[in-house]
């Protein structure tokens, strides 16, 4: 069993860690070029092949070692200012200026001081911390603090673009640390899905399910049990719900929308509705292949049509339905990804929708991931609880579950009437 | 050149006890009486005709076995007389009256083991008697009488599924037992265990049948189960399903295994053979077509 897990798990750091992906240098500080091989402006965490990084550079060093004056001194500190403002994305990165300070030119100028002090590096290259040391000098030699006017207009030197390499996987493809790096961001509630918080959107999936899926079953199992029972209501019923399952549940999204407004109800109603045939037709056929000698056997021990009923076919079937419950709770889950579409996005499915169109791959597995997991682990759950609320079936049952089911059967309301009604000893006086 | 063969008594001689018993077997008041009964069922492929004029009674107390070959309509015959089936024709009068439809005066004990899996031994045996509208208490301590009368009382609390099949068949006839039955209906209710194990269950429901009052039909298609077991064996004639003879088992009782081999159990056993098999004469055997590809040596037959 475990193999069947760790083959496909194989299979996937196989292909992401396979040397057939090139590398590139994803950047984290830019600058501009004054030549005509870069004519587009490069923001951090932009991809760029090496070699033509290396050109990148090689381009920024040559304008510091060329520089050209401006035409005029407005336009030396339109220039100048542009590069003050190149150290924006790594003081918002370093937490040395606050989001709504990105603009304050005044901000920017003390980032440039303390760097220049040596009291802030982020990491720069020693080449840029020199570079910084060099303008500032400049720029504090006419003025130690910020003034637009007062600002150099000759040439300031340009950082340097620095950036790292990485590994360019096709974007469906990232790669397994990446993604457990991403998901224990997201599912911390630490990422750039800032208010999607996972476990909200998680909760309100289930409930969606759960709500759903408990509707389903308590009108569809009474139908399926009456139409498995009595041939009169199998042919009332089922040839239309032979018919109706083959209309898809989502073609009446719109209107379960008009029906029942934009927020849970029609997800809710999804979800019922796409259950709903497949519940009755399976549960229905599950109680006509009850053993019809049971039912014989009932009769001629005095058993009325109603005692049959609720004697014979339900308990008989418990352990049938249960293994069909499994089964179409499955088929719901595919129903919710669906239902959660419908009018207001909601729940896990938005997380995936809204990232996957941006194609944030590495946001959108651990969802499906966390999905599937809920999923088969429910499924696991429920076939382990088979072994404690059904004892006397003959299939393979954990020795947990047996233990269960012998704690669950000292407990069983029949033995807890029969401790209450027990006569309390008297004691002689 | 042919082995002698054994001379039998006539299979209508009886000892003069075995006649005594008969006698006043007769002079007891008669608990299912089948009149003309008739059993036509319409198939898709046209109408089968199961049963045809069927009649006989059966007194008081008495054990009966219906025989007949495979498809004679032996199964029919016993859901009609359950209430299970119904009758094209003719009818079934239990204790002088007619019956209509399944109910507590008529236990039956199925080929297949149709105890409840979801319920324990004990409460199998409760089933009718809750059915029955008898208190938990009553119908309690009235199943454990039963379970302890053949012999599982250790196994009150057990699942069915953790019985042999001759425990679940004891089970079964508790369970059928319980309500209390004027007659008890069996449809080969041995055929699925093994020899042993039947044999062992014949001589239980001899005992049961001995200390309880209780009237039993029973189905079987086996000459030796038939003969041991019954006062009276029912023969069936096949397609359609009629009686063919009633026979009168020449076999003192009470009975006991040692009997199987005694001049009268033979001579019943022989002419149950000839009724059911009546084509086959003696020294004559079924001849296989000879196959292609097999070599039979001579030192071989
Ligand atoms: N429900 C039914 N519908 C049609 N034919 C049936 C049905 N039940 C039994 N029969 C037919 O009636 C005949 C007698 O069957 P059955 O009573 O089961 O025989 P037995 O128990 O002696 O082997 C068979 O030919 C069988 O095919
Ligand atoms: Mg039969």
């Amino acid at each position: 069993m475990t193999c069947s897990f760790l083959l496909p798990l194989a299979l996937w750091c196989l292909i992401a860690y396979l040397p057939v992906w090139k590398s590139e240098i994803r950047i984290s500080l830019s600058s501009d070029a004054n030549n005509s091989d870069f004519p587009t402006v490069y923001v951090p965490g932009d991809h760029m092949e090496e070699a033509r990084f290396d050109a990148f550079r090689a381009a920024v060093r040559q304008d510091n070692t060329d520089p050209q004056a401006a035409e005029t001194a407005a336009a030396g500190r339109r220039a100048n200012k542009r590069i003050l403002r190149g150290i924006t994305p790594l003081a918002l990165a370093e937490n040395w200026i606050t989001p709504e300070q990105e603009k304050d030119y005044a901000a920017l100028y003390t980032v440039w001081q303390r760097i220049a002090l040596g009291e802030l590096s982020g990491g720069l290259s020693q080449e840029n911390l020199g570079i910084v040391s060099e303008n500032w000098a400049d720029m504090s030699a006419v003025s130690p603090s910020y003034n637009s006017r007062n600002f150099p207009s000759e040439p300031l030197l340009k950082l340097i673009p620095e950036g790292k390499s990485e590994v360019k996987r096709p974007l469906f493809l990232p790669a397994p640390h990446e993604i457990i790096a991403r998901a224990s961001e997201d599912f911390r509630g630490q990422s750039e899905l800032g208010d999607l918080n996972v476990w909200g959107r998680y909760l309100v999936s289930i409930r969606t399910i759960a709500g759903g899926f408990l509707l389903v079953c308590l009108v569809g199992v009474p139908i399926a049990l009456l139409c498995g029972t009595f041939s009169f209501f199998s042919r009332l019923i089922e040839p239309f719900v032979d018919f109706f399952r083959y209309m898809p549940a989502p073609a009446f999204g719109t209107l379960l929308i008009a029906l029942f407004g934009i927020y849970d109800a029609p997800k809710l109603a999804l979800v019922f509705l796409g259950t709903l045939p497949q519940l009755i037709l399976m549960v229905a056929n599950t109680t006509r292949m009850l053993d019809t000698s049971l039912l014989d056997a009932a009769q001629t021990l005095g058993a009325n049509r109603k005692q049959l009923v609720t004697r014979v076919v339900i308990p008989g079937i418990l352990p049938n339905l249960h293994n069909d419950i499994r089964i179409l709770l499955g088929w719901a889950w595919t129903w919710l990804i669906i239902a959660e579409l419908l009018g207001v996005k909601a729940g896990l499915t938005e997380i995936i929708d809204t990232q996957g169109r941006r194609f944030h791959f590495d946001h959108v597995y651990p969802i499906i991931l966390l999905i599937g997991l809920t999923g088969f682990l429910t499924d696991q759950f429920l076939a382990w609880f088979r072994g404690v609320i059904f004892p006397y079936t003959e299939q393979g049952i954990s020795a947990s579950a047996r233990s269960a089911a012998r704690v669950l059967s000292k407990v069983s309301p029949l033995r807890l009437k029969r401790a209450l009604r027990a006569k309390p000893v008297t004691v002689a006086t | 050149m042919t082995a002698p063969v054994l001379e039998l008594p006539p299979y209508t001689r009886q000892s003069p006890e075995v006649e005594a018993r008969f006698h006043k077997l007769k002079k007891r008041p008669v608990t299912l009486d089948v009149n003309r009964l008739t059993k036509v069922f319409s198939t898709p492929q046209g109408e089968v005709t199961a049963l045809e004029n069927v009649s006989f009674a059966l007194h008081r107390r008495e054990f009966m076995c219906v025989i007949g070959a495979s498809g004679c309509g032996k199964s029919t015959l016993v859901r009609i007389l359950a209430g299970l089936e119904s009758a094209s024709a003719g009818e079934v009068l239990v204790g002088g009256e007619s019956v209509s439809g399944p109910g507590p005066d008529r236990g039956m004990v199925f080929q297949g083991y149709t105890l409840f899996p979801w319920l324990t031994v004990k409460q199998n045996v409760m089933f009718g008697l809750k059915m029955t509208g008898h208190s938990e208490a009553t119908a309690e301590s009235e199943a454990m009488q039963w379970i302890e009368l053949v012999g599982l009382a250790s196994s009150a609390e057990v699942y069915p599924h953790q019985l042999s099949g001759g425990m679940k068949q004891r089970v079964a006839i508790a369970r059928a037992l319980a309500n209390q039955p004027r007659i008890l209906l069996m449809d080969e209710p041995f055929g699925a265990l093994d020899a042993q194990t039947r044999a062992q269950m014949q001589s239980y429901l001899l005992q049961i049948w001995r200390q309880v009052d209780i009237t039993i039909l029973f189905i079987t298609h086996d000459l030796d189960e038939a003969v041991y077991l019954s006062d009276r064996v029912l023969v069936l004639d096949s397609d359609p399903g009629r009686v063919g003879e009633l026979i009168e088992v020449p076999v003192p009782q009470p009975r006991n295994p040692r009997q199987f081999l005694t001049p009268e159990f033979l001579s019943a056993k022989k002419r149950l053979e000839e009724l059911i098999h009546p084509q086959q004469r003696d020294g004559e055997e079924d001849r296989l077509p000879m196959l292609r590809m097999t070599k039979v040596g001579d030192d071989v037959v």
